[in-house]
């Protein structure tokens, strides 16, 4: 991408069959909400955002969950005097998941995206 | 340059639920129980509980977290178990596994009025019970100390809890009861039935 430029990318996270995960904005206070964020690298995240999720009943409870394959988009742009060349943008995904019959610890992932600036 | 769409597989093997097996098998035989490992965790007040402090009462011992949706469900259940049962010598202790502590657990004892006692657990804690992979987790505890069935893990029927703790209060009743085996003497026996 060219420095000045702003690009969008799109992580997108599988969550298997049967299971959830919760949404970025979950109902309930103490829920764990999907996020990911961004190290500081060569480009700047100017902002992340989530689909809408969906709404499914665990017991008497609404939940606003993904489920599926969903996308997260990432809007970077590369500053004026970004270095030219070959760099990594590292992030993390935070997580929560569960089914209908039980929970699992929270959890992170480790995002790696290669970038080539011109 | 095209940034590469990132694919992350959110991968969670479930652990083999026990609820379907603890549906069909009863009590483990006394003399295959296991002890429950010991611990000590702190309670809301700041007061050190050791399990050992329990023993001569069944105890329900139970992780959870207070963003497990089905632990929530169980909750009740174990509030009405603790009121009903404690005077025949039964307990229920929750260990929250909530990884920032009590910021999370006191609130949530607060709203939901919890009538049983509640710690707060840890890694050690979570590695001495099987690494808990997922919760709710649950293990009955009979009055010798000893683990008296395979632990639930997940959310089971109510009534698998109700004649789990039955088959232990009953059990120990009869016990204390008749000590021995040896018919009594037909006075005794009449005094007993009073």
């Amino acid at each position: 991408m060219k420095r000045g430029a702003v690009v969008t990318q799109i992580l997108k996270p599988v969550v298997l069959a049967g299971f959830h995960v919760n949404s970025d904005k979950p109902k309930d206070e103490f829920l764990i909400p999907l996020k990911l964020t961004w190290n500081a690298g060569p480009l700047e995240a100017k902002s992340v955002s989530y689909p809408k999720p969906e709404e499914i009943k665990v017991g008497s409870q609404m939940l606003v969950v993904f489920t599926g394959t969903f996308p997260i988009q990432t809007e970077f742009k590369a500053p004026a005097n970004a270095p030219p060349g070959s760099a990594t943008m590292t992030g993390k995904l935070r997580y929560q998941a569960c089914n209908s019959e039980m929970c699992f610890r929270p959890s992170t992932l480790d995002i790696r995206v290669p970038v080539a600036i011109e | 340059m095209a940034l590469l769409a990132l694919i992350a597989a959110v991968s969670c093997s479930a652990p083999k639920s026990t609820s379907a097996s603890a549906e069909k098998a009863g009590p483990q035989p006394s003399k295959n129980r296991k002890p429950a490992a010991a611990f000590t965790l702190k309670d809301a007040n700041g007061a050190s509980v050791r399990l050992a402090d329990y023993r001569g009462k069944v105890v329900l011992l139970n992780f959870w977290a207070t963003w497990c949706g089905p632990c929530k469900v169980e909750i009740p259940w174990f509030m009405e178990f603790e009121q009903k049962y404690k005077s025949q010598g039964f307990a229920v202790l929750g260990v929250s596994m909530d990884d920032d502590g009590w910021t999370s657990v006191k609130p949530f004892l607060a709203d939901h009025k919890i009538n049983y006692r509640v710690l707060l657990g840890n890694d050690s804690m979570s590695q001495l019970y099987g690494g808990l992979d997922a919760l709710p987790t649950t293990f009955i505890i009979d009055k010798d100390g000893n683990v008296a069935f395979p632990p639930h893990i997940g959310l089971i029927n109510k009534n698998e809890y109700v004649a789990e703790i039955q088959s232990l209060l009953e059990t120990h009743q009869q016990t204390t009861e008749r000590p021995n085996s040896r018919p009594l003497p037909a006075a005794l026996l009449l005094g007993a039935a009073k």
